[in-house]
């Protein structure tokens, strides 16, 4: 046992996506603190992967004990505006599919939420929606 | 003066009495010990009085289940051991898990296993036991 690996936890997150999205058709995706000039009027998916609070789970300090890591992936889908939202909702569901209480490598996705549709899309120029994933993983001592 | 938090806790056992092992994954521990008293009032007395008799315990262990989680499942599973000898070994930890040290150490019997599955939540185990001849308190 040994304390839990944040950037394997974030490897089996954004590999998942990044396989998905490889495959036809390709759509580019960019995760945090990557530099990206997106193509005018064409799909592209923000990954963001965040941990928030964690919790003890069982007793025993730090030997022969149990942690709750608690995390969101935040996926922003960015597609041409002025469109329609179908072939946005299509990369959505492709995205919510790929994590919806899903458990790989240790990690507990939760119901997805969205694709949810933004007023403002940011970067401007795109219609923009989102798909958040509440996970957890128990990191044993 | 310290105090103490409950995740300093653990909870050692053995099923048949041999060496105590820690069982991985306990997320809280209750023990609730009892004596007895017996009236030793007179005709004549104005105020009841009493002497102290039998002492017993009881309580329970609750656990986040994991059955690969070292000594779970002779934990869980020793509720349905038959004709119970009483034979099973606690230690009960406040904080460590240095034997003799902050602890309550007792054999007793495991009566009620109770697991849930909920959804959206950990699987949880719920046990409770009562205790079977000496207490031997090292809480000091």
């Amino acid at each position: 046992m040994a304390a839990a690996d944040l950037n394997a936890i974030r490897a089996t997150i954004e590999g998942r996506l990044a396989t998905e999205l490889a495959g036809d058709p390709a759509i580019p995706v960019v995760f945090h603190n990557m530099a990206f000039e997106p193509t005018p009027n064409s799909s592209f998916v923000q990954c963001l992967v965040s941990f928030g609070a964690n919790e003890y789970l069982s007793q025993g300090l730090t030997t022969n004990s149990q942690n709750r890591i608690i995390g969101i992936v935040t996926i922003n889908i960015f597609s041409a505006k002025g469109v329609g939202p179908g072939a946005n909702f299509v990369i959505g569901k492709r995205i919510r599919d790929l994590y919806n209480r899903v458990i790989v490598s240790g990690v507990f996705f939760d119901a997805a939420t969205g694709p949810e549709a933004l007023l403002s899309a940011a970067p401007e120029g795109y219609f923009q929606t989102q798909v958040r994933v509440t996970f957890e993983s128990i990191e044993e001592l | 003066m310290a105090t103490i938090r409950g995740e300093q806790g653990a909870v050692q056992f053995s099923a048949s009495g041999g060496s105590n092992a820690t069982v991985v994954g306990t997320r809280s521990w209750s023990l609730t010990t009892t004596k007895e008293t017996l009236d030793t009032s007179k005709q004549g007395d104005t105020f009841r009085s009493f002497v102290g008799s039998m002492v017993s315990g009881s309580g329970t262990v609750e656990l986040v289940y994991d059955p690969d989680a070292t000594g779970q499942a002779a934990f869980l599973e020793d509720v349905i051991t038959a004709a119970d000898p009483a034979d099973a070994s606690f230690e009960l930890f406040t904080t460590g898990t240095t034997t003799g040290s902050d602890s309550v150490v007792f054999t007793g019997i495991i009566t009620d296993m109770e697991i849930t599955s909920t959804v959206g939540e950990l699987v949880v185990v719920s046990c409770s036991f009562v205790t079977s001849g000496t207490i031997a308190m090292n809480l000091q």
